[in-house]
């Protein structure tokens, strides 16, 4: 590896970085990165280019993560500018979320269903959870509720 | 799965001797879950509390509705469209922890709610006369709930109430930063928009400081078992001192001849409150109440068919 691309590697790795600091208006402890929304960073001509997805597209959030992408990159020394684009393809699954994120969301009693639909507690850990509205609070979210600890519990979808 | 999110308590099997045993265990930071033989005391405060919040929610929700078709742009109506699935969203929410505490039912709180016997927030008492006043209610009375919100959060001790909140709390975050997004445009705007949001100043500051309520009594129930962390005057103060200078640095005219700031105390002190207008409010006869509450059990009676069709009525969870 030349010295020039090592250099590169790591402005790119400090982009990332960057990107990964910016959390979900929403949960404000959980980063975009690890919610499977960052689908690409890279050097364009201009400078850089973040290609973002969001997980639904009627999201009221989208602006406000796309303006705090931009000033977390622009704050770097060596970047000028920081375009966000939010891309239509491919399309956001739950399956983007990562372990880490997974966990994060469990503390706020929001949970992930599982390859054969089933939903477990993330309060008690018991299977008797059962969905009661397909509209939560937010566009991304469902609502249950679990009989073992009587909890509601919210559903990512 | 982390130890916060599965309390070893959470089986709910606590049974306390008397009230003392059970306050002592509030002390030791115990969280109270609904299986718990809790005192019924703490069981009908909780729940008067619960029912109360998930009612503002409800009608705090309805009110962004009203403005979702005069939203100027796109993106604004975007933004209340969501604002207001939050709020019925949180209201869903909180009437299920509340249901379940076996005092009232949900549609059985949904009828007290819209025959006028139960209370809401004062804020939703009033009349949102222009898009200003919209975003008055979204800088000056989100801020408001959200200080109160995460102050009943912070030591909550009835646990389903605890995790709702904890979502509600981040939720409301959001919106406040859309709230101050919306008071910059109007704030560094025209005249005419400087003008307008004055005129809604003149109309939500006191009804925003009153949120708080009055000063809380000194052996308050809901402080002595850590649904509330502070006290009503403390979280009031602390508004207080954020917000007047806030609005005088944007050059908005506090709607009180007597506000100002004392040099000995170091902080802003604000004219005697007028508790009267929040009193009425709580009687449902504020500006706005009849307006409000018939149009909110108009909607209930529009929908009737919808759970009849769907044989909602007591399915399911609470």
């Amino acid at each position: 590896m030349t010295a020039a691309t090592q250099t590169q590697n790591t402005e790119l790795e400090a982009v990332e970085a960057a990107v990964a600091s910016v959390c979900d208006p929403e949960y404000p402890d959980v980063s975009i990165r690890d919610l499977g929304l960052v689908e690409s960073v890279e050097f364009a001509k201009q400078g850089v280019l973040v290609g973002l997805i969001p997980t639904f597209s009627g999201c009221p959030a989208l602006a406000m993560i796309a303006a705090d992408v931009r000033h977390a990159v622009e704050a770097l020394p060596r970047v000028s500018t920081c375009e966000v684009v939010w891309l239509t393809s491919p399309v956001w699954s739950t399956s983007r979320i990562t372990p880490a994120a997974k966990d994060q969301l469990a503390s706020y009693t929001v949970v992930l269903r599982a390859k054969d639909g089933g939903l477990r507690c993330p309060v008690c850990g018991s299977n008797s959870v059962s969905d009661q509205s397909e509209a939560g609070p937010t566009r991304c979210r469902s609502v249950a509720w679990c009989e073992s600890c009587r909890n509601v519990v919210e559903v990512m979808r | 799965m982390t130890a916060t999110t599965m309390p070893a308590t959470v089986s709910g099997l606590n049974h306390w001797a008397g009230l003392d045993e059970f306050e002592a265990f509030i002390d030791d930071g115990g969280m109270v879950e609904p299986g718990d033989a809790m005192p019924e005391v703490y069981r009908q405060e909780v729940f008067r509390f619960i029912e109360f919040h998930a009612n503002s929610e409800l009608m705090g929700g309805l009110t962004e509705r009203d403005w979702i078709p005069k939203a100027p742009g796109l993106r604004l109506k975007q933004i209340f469209l969501a604002k207001t699935q939050d709020e019925i969203g949180h209201a869903h929410l909180l009437y299920m922890v509340a249901a379940d505490m076996g005092v009232k039912g949900r549609t059985e709180m949904l009828e007290d709610l819209f025959s006028g016997r139960s209370r809401f927030h004062n804020v939703f008492h009033y009349q949102a006369v222009t898009w200003a006043d919209q975003i008055a209610i979204a800088y000056l009375v989100d801020a408001a709930a959200f200080a109160s919100q995460r102050a009943v959060f912070a030591q909550c001790s009835y646990g389903p109430y605890k995790r709702v909140l904890k979502r509600i709390v981040a939720e409301e975050g959001f919106h406040m930063r859309h709230g101050e997004e919306m008071l910059l445009r109007m704030a560094e705007g025209t005249p005419v928009q400087h003008q307008m949001f004055q005129e809604a100043l003149n109309r939500w500051w006191w009804p925003a400081v009153q949120l708080f309520g009055p000063d809380s009594a000194p052996d308050d129930p809901l402080l002595r078992w850590k649904i509330k962390s502070e006290r009503n005057e403390d979280l009031r103060d602390a508004y207080i001192q954020k917000y007047v200078p806030l609005l005088q640095g944007y050059r908005f005219q506090i709607p009180d001849d007597g506000v100002h700031f004392n040099e000995e105390a170091g902080k802003w002190v604000v004219s005697e409150i007028d508790w009267e207008p929040l009193k009425a409010t709580m009687r449902q006869g504020g500006p706005d109440s009849k307006r409000r509450i018939t149009n909110a059990a108009n909607n209930w009676a529009d929908t009737a068919w919808v759970r009849s069709a769907f044989n909602l009525e007591g399915a399911g969870a609470p």
